[in-house]
Order: C-alpha cells, then structure tokens, then sequence
C-alpha cells in the first residue's frame, strides 16, 4: 500500500537523539553531511562507519525500517560502484580482459563511495527525519532563518505552508488510498491497458482527489481565520524551544568527531584516497 | 442467493513496521444469503477492514473468503470479478463522484462490466429510483447536488452493477432522520424485490433494529457475537460490555420489566413494542 512509503516519516520515540533541540538537530545534520566529506583513508572511513552504526544503536531505529528506506538509494549506489570500478585508475592493476582494466583503487573507491553515501542517508534520515516530527522540524527551521526577517524574507509564512504540507501529505496519501479503493470497487482497472487507457482510467481518482483538496484548503482557511489567524506579527508559541546541556554536549560530541576524522587522516596508511 | 464465507481470516496493516496493527485476528463466520446482515461494533473494532476484504480489494494477511463457495483469491487475477459479484459502497461514498452528469457516474460501475448500452441504461435508471433519485436529475452535475442527493449517486452507482451482494460502510452516516430512512429503506425495498444479500455496517442501533434480519457485532478484532436481531438484542448486557446499547425502546421494555411489568422479551422496534403494550392494556381489561 502507498501508505507504507517510510522516506521522511517520523517514528516517535524517547532516546537522546529524539530529545535533542530540532535546531541544535538540523545543524548537527550539516556538520555530520560536511564532516563526512573529510574522510580520506582506512582509519577515518572506519570512524565513519562506527559513527553511524552509534547513530542506529542510539536511536533505537530498526534495521528494517532503515533497510527500507535506503531502497531507492540501491539505484544510486550500483551506479557510483560501476563507476568507480571501471573507470578509475591506479597503480595495482588486478583485471585486465581486453580494454576494461579494474584497478585495486577503484574498488576502494567503490567501497568508501557506498560507505559515504549510506552514511549521508544514516545520518539525515536518524538525525532529522525519523527522530524529529515535521512540526518540531519546521519550529526549529523558523527559529534557525530568524535572522532572514531582517531582509524581509517571509519567514513565518514560510514555515507555516511548510508545516500545512507536510501535515496534509499523510492526509492527501490516505484519501487518495480510499478514492482508489473505492473506484476499484466499482471496476475501475489501473494495472492493465494502454498507456494512454490508463491514463485516462486516472481521472475518477483525480477530479474527487483535487475536490477534496481544495475543500480541505478552503475549511483550513475558514478554522484558522475563525481562530484568529494573521500572520506572524506577534504570535507567541505554546511549546518554546529550549538548549539545554545535551545540545551542547551533542555539539561537542561532533566537533571532536569531526576532529577525530582530521586526526586519523592524519595517520598513516596504505589504503586512502 | 450468495453466501459469503470467511475462514480463519487475519489482517495486519503495516506489517512489520512500527505501526504495525491487527485490524482482525482470526475471524471465521458466515453472512448468509438473501438477508439484511447488520454489521455492528465500537469505532476500531474493525468493521470497515473486513468489509474490504469481502470483495477482494483488500488480501487478507491469513485465511480465506469465499464468495458463494468460491475462493477469491484462489487465482488472483480473477481477483477483479469478486468485486461486480459483491458490490462496496464506502464511507462518504459521496467523495467519490467524478463524472459531468448523474447519469454517467451511476453508469461507471456497468461501463466497467462492459454492458451493452440498453442494459446499462435499464440499470441506470432502475438504480436511481431505488434510491430516490428524480429522473430529472440524471442529467445534472453531481457536483450541483446536495450531500444527500450526493449519497445517493453514489450508492446508486454500486446497485447498478446489480451484485449478488450488496456491502455499504455506514450508508447512513451523518444525516438527517429522514434522509436515513430515505437511503435505508430504498435499500431495504431493493434487498426485498431482488432477494439479494446486503450487508449494512452501522453504529446506530435504532437503523440496525429497523432494518437488519441478522446481526454480526465486532470486538477487538473479533467477531464478538452473530444471531438474529432479536437473539441479539435480547443480550443487552453482552452489548453493553463492548461499548454499544441496545435501542431506546428495547430499553424502555426492559426497565418496564424490571419494574414488574409482564412484558416479553426481545422487542426492538416501536411497532411490536405498542403491539405488546396494547396486548397488555387489553389483558388487564379483560382481568377486570
């Protein structure tokens, strides 16, 4: 079913990473994306390997879900390992069968590629995406691009269609589930057909989905404005963003991570880039 | 006359996933034919998920269903003729209309079974009055209608396939006293004259007394009880336990009996309640 789609669905929860301040965790996320990237040898991919594997046992995510939801990536990574095995070039040629010559260093290229870019997904999806809900992630982006007022950016707007978005896609995703269900029990055939038969067989979805849509915008509307609903200017927030000391430890904790990586690449060894 | 059987039937939404939930856990039971089945149960007791499974829309995640004593999904790709032979209106079916007028819309259902033109426009039109639809209307938007009207439209483009089995999800939902019994009783009339069978899921015991033969009350994923209307209703106690009553005026008999009075058991509608309170009336004038 749609419904089961995980990319970018928050699975509440109550360890530290799912406590952390949603602004210290949005930038916490850059400086894991940026430090990633230092990573040049043995030693500092091993790092970032253990690093991620903390980032799972913390959040008590199940390998399934995270299974699950690198799925889409496996198209990425088969790619960037193609490439890397076959078109790069070294010093210890190990293939060679006519002209495709597969050096030792394309594998190792190969391998630390996937170990990065898995590493990227742990990291955004754990840090962000799944220990944060949408509403707290937005709260902690509005507060972040504060400062952005200051050059008339309209930034509570922003955060605010935001959050309506995000909040409706499990609502759109259902209703769309149930006007197929319907419509499937009155004959309707999605799976087989033309292309252009199918695309016409797309229509009793469509018209009753955008219906609902834009009732759903117009009582949104109607329910914020009858609670008096105008803007940013003046809102105050009923739950206030705190740091506390676990922020701040967080932040360390990355700081000597990215610290430890740079100390590592440092060391020396027979295996980097 | 098309019984539906189902065996051992479990179904689990996100399997496997965190949210995972048992929506039915091990249900076997029977919903004869040619009868009005009320499907009865607390918000969650999982009504709605096995209404979805009679017709093939949805697999369930154990167990078998068999339509008229064939088993659905025994080929999985003639999955799809299940759902003309047991027809499935959902909740607010009214969200579903698409089409520039009534009658094309009531028309999908038999377009899809690929019926030639006279034969669909026999059902069109026999649909709709079933369920009050003014000829003139069939030429309407259905988006110009009320939500009552609406409804209708909607329910009646599930009769037209004409199934051997008709299923509707809270069809009364959120009207007015009269447009209930409006969409009810056509339905009932309809159940009558083609001897078909219906399934009617419903919160409101009242509709349930009114217009069901026989009753199935879901629990937790469990089929609770299964009897006659009136076998159930006589186990108000059973019925309180999970959340649901018994209808005012059974209520009524009940306390009048608590107080003494002789009066019989299993009256759930108002009809044979003054039938009985007149029996009474009488006898006590005779005994003077």
């Amino acid at each position: 079913m749609i419904k089961d789609i995980t990319l970018g669905q928050y699975f509440p929860g109550n360890t530290v990473i799912h406590r952390l301040d949603p602004r210290a965790k949005i930038i916490l996320t850059i400086m894991y994306i940026v430090v990633i990237f230092f990573a040049k040898n043995l030693w500092s991919f091993m790092l970032v390997v253990a690093s991620a594997l903390a980032l799972v046992l913390i959040s008590k995510i199940s390998y399934k879900t995270l299974l699950k939801s690198m799925k889409p990536l496996i198209f990425v990574l088969a790619f960037t390992t193609f490439f890397n095995i076959f078109w790069t070039e070294g010093d210890v040629l190990l293939v060679s069968i006519w002209k495709i010559r597969i050096y030792l260093e394309g594998i190792v290229y190969a391998i630390m590629m996937i170990i990065r870019i898995t590493a990227l997904l742990i990291g955004t999806t754990i840090i962000l995406t799944y220990t944060t809900s949408p509403i707290m992630l937005t709260d902690g982006l509005e507060q972040l691009l504060a400062p952005l007022r200051k050059i008339k950016l309209p930034v509570h707007e922003f955060s605010m269609m935001m959050t309506i978005a995000l909040r409706f896609i499990p609502t759109l995703i259902e209703e769309t589930d149930k006007i197929m269900s319907a419509q499937k029990a009155r004959g309707a055939d999605f799976t087989t057909g033309s292309l252009a038969k199918r695309a016409k067989a797309l229509v009793p979805i469509l018209i009753p989905l955008f219906i609902s849509a834009f009732r759903r915008a117009d009582e949104l509307a109607t329910a914020m404005e009858c609670r008096c609903y105008h803007g940013g200017e003046g809102r105050t927030r009923m739950s206030i963003l705190h740091c506390s000391f676990k922020d701040a430890a967080a932040l360390l904790v990355m700081l000597l991570f990215g610290a430890g990586l740079i100390a590592l690449n440092q060391l020396p060894c027979a295996i980097s880039l | 006359m098309t019984e539906i059987e189902l065996k051992n039937v479990s179904y689990v939404y996100s399997l496997d996933t965190p949210f995972m939930k048992t929506a039915l856990d091990d249900v076997s039971l029977t919903i004869h034919g040619g009868v009005i089945t009320g499907l009865m149960g607390h918000t969650g007791s999982g009504k709605s998920t096995l209404v979805q499974l009679l017709n093939g829309l949805n697999k369930p995640t154990s167990g078998q269903v068999f339509v008229g004593g064939e088993d659905i999904w025994a080929d999985p790709k003639q999955v799809r003729k299940f759902a003309f032979k047991v027809g499935l209106v959902f909740q607010y079916p009214e969200y579903q209309l698409f089409e520039e007028t009534v009658r094309k819309d009531i028309a999908f259902g038999p377009t899809n079974m690929e019926l030639d033109e006279s034969e669909i426009k026999r059902r069109v039109e026999e649909s709709a009055e079933f369920c009050g639809i003014a000829p003139s209307l069939l030429e309407k938007s259905p988006f110009d209608l009320s939500g009552g009207q609406k409804r209708r439209v909607a329910i009646a483009g599930v009769m037209a396939m004409e199934p051997e089995v008709l299923v509707l999800d809270e069809p009364a939902a959120g009207l007015d006293p009269r447009g209930r019994e409006e969409i009810l009783g056509g339905i009932r009339d309809y159940q009558r004259r083609r001897g078909s069978s219906v399934v009617i899921v419903s919160h409101s015991m009242e509709d349930m007394a009114r217009y069901s033969d026989e009753i199935i009350v879901m629990s937790h994923a469990k089929v609770y009880m299964q009897g006659t209307t009136a076998e159930i209703f006589e186990r108000a106690d059973e019925l309180c336990a999970v959340g649901l009553s018994v209808p005012q005026i059974t209520e009524l008999m009940n306390t009048l009996r608590d107080r003494g009075l002789d009066v019989r058991r299993g009256i759930y509608t108002v009809d044979d309640a003054k039938a009985e309170l007149l029996r009474l009336i009488s006898a006590k004038r005779g005994a003077k």
